[in-house]
């Protein structure tokens, strides 16, 4: 076991860690062992989060009530969020299996963790897809959103929808606000967006074909966060958002993308559609990307205790993106998210291959 | 290995947005329920018998020391289940007819 400071890393005890990941990887492990991707990733996460190095693959098993017992000291929050990298373990997995999700549910029952990821995850391991996006989508967003709402008093029109994944308006008012952008300084978060658009075709919020005006506001966090657009950019910009997310419900997103980009238990959600021509999570470097994207949500988490989505990026969009990173406490990517390769909003290797062709033709500032 | 089960219920209606809705609602409180066996239903229309529609609810495990069909058994018991079957004889010409099937093949995606 190996000890790697990293910066904003809270210090843990070795042996907890090793304890916890010994339940985790008990927990999630099919009849045929743990498989690589679930090691990579938890080991990732452990990594990201404590500055610990396990390896997964050599752990003995530890049983729920053992494991609640490790974790007895440990907060309903914490306990819950070691509740969801099991599920992470398991949504990684297609198929699920019944003997997992079941065993999962018997470990966030001895933590005291009553969690609606452990169902949805029951749910698809029983092949029950349908139901399981229903469940999802209304655990995770519906809600969750719709409480979001009764706490924010000055809403913009239209920007917050009781359903995220909303079909997308035409909005006049909306799409010249976005295009007022390109009228902002150059190092403006509002123009880095605009350019961000523009640079690789998106149609701008309000007009058609242009994205719902809630989701959009992860396009701010695309910028901030310097994570690109193609799939592997949106599952890292979603590991971070949701646990940016003082609500561990923030969850849903990440959930939400490895099942549209990763196991394809998702068809689509509206604006994003299932694409699984690569396991993007398996990709070499993407567990050390994902885990950090989490790490820095966690970090924002703790400065904002605010949902990313909550945040009025208009009232932003003028200043400086190094000044609005400060603001809500968005830290460098780690050495590990850079060496597996996380490039850069504005770098060719974000962009899938379309998004790439009209940036080229553009002959923008890319590299 | 699991086996999924299904229900298969054949009913008359003059007007199948009826069941449509009530499968809808089956749905959306199954999703915000605790977990059972019930996965999914389908409903179809018989082309050669106008009026005519067959209902397949499928189940499957979710503990692996209870089959599906004993989750189906279970979601039988249940009130709201009871309920659902009492609204269905409202809205349907005569006796729905019950039939179950053990699931021996699927085409997976």
């Amino acid at each position: 076991m190996d000890r790697d400071p990293a910066p904003d890393i809270e210090l843990h005890d070795p042996e907890e860690v090793t304890l916890v990941a010994r339940g985790i990887a008990t927990a999630v492990a099919p009849e045929s062992g743990l498989r690589d991707v679930q090691a990579a990733l938890l080991e990732a996460i452990a990594s990201a989060l404590t500055g610990i190095s396990v390896d997964y693959h050599s752990l003995e098993p530890l049983g729920p009530d053992e494991l609640a017992d490790v974790l007895a000291a440990r907060d309903l929050s914490y306990r819950q969020r070691i509740v969801h990298h099991m599920v992470l373990g398991e949504l990684v997995l297609r198929p699920i299996p019944t003997v997992v999700a079941h065993r999962v549910a018997k470990y966030a029952e001895a933590l005291g963790v009553k969690d609606d990821f452990v169902r949805v995850a029951r749910r698809y391991a029983q092949g029950a897809y349908g139901l399981a996006w229903m469940d999802l989508q209304r655990s995770g967003f519906v809600e969750h959103v719709q409480d979001a709402g009764d706490t924010k008093p000055k809403a913009k029109p239209g920007r917050r929808a009781a359903d995220p994944f909303a079909p997308a308006q035409v909005d006049p008012e909306l799409a010249a606000r976005w295009s007022a952008f390109e009228e902002l300084p150059p190092e403006s978060l509002g123009h880095s967006v605009w350019e961000m658009y523009v640079g690789r075709g998106f149609a701008l919020p309000g007009t058609p074909s242009g994205a719902p005006e809630y989701l959009a506001q992860h396009d701010f966090v695309h910028v901030l966060a310097d994570y690109g657009t193609n799939l592997k950019g949106e599952l890292e910009v979603f590991a971070f958002i949701g646990r940016a997310n003082p609500d561990p419900k923030g969850f849903a997103w990440l959930a939400t993308l490895v099942g549209l980009f990763e196991t394809g238990y998702i068809t689509g959600t509206g604006f994003f559609d299932r694409d699984v021509q690569e396991r993007n999570i398996q990709a070499p470097g993407m567990p050390q990307r994902l885990a950090d994207a989490i790490r820095r949500g966690k970090v924002v988490c703790l400065r904002n205790q605010k949902d990313l989505f909550e945040v009025d990026y208009h009232e932003l969009v003028r200043r400086p993106v190094p000044e609005v990173r400060d603001l809500l406490g968005v830290s460098p990517k780690s050495s590990a998210a850079i060496e597996g390769g996380s490039p850069g909003t504005f770098e060719l290797s974000g962009m899938s291959e379309m998004q790439r062709r009209v940036a080229m033709q553009r002959g923008g500032d890319t590299t | 290995m699991n086996v999924n089960f299904s229900q298969m219920i054949s009913v008359r209606c003059d007007d199948p947005s009826v069941l449509i809705d009530m499968l809808q609602q089956w749905d959306v409180q199954q999703a915000a329920s605790d977990l059972m066996g019930y996965m999914g239903t389908r409903l179809l229309a018989d082309r050669e018998r106008p009026g005519q529609y067959v209902l397949i609810a499928d189940f499957g495990v979710i503990d692996p020391d209870v089959s599906a069909a004993d989750e189906a058994e279970r979601n039988n018991e249940r009130a709201e289940t009871k309920a659902w079957a009492a609204r269905l004889l409202d809205v349907v010409e005569g006796e729905p007819e019950y039939r179950h099937f053990d699931e021996l093949y699927r085409t997976d995606y």
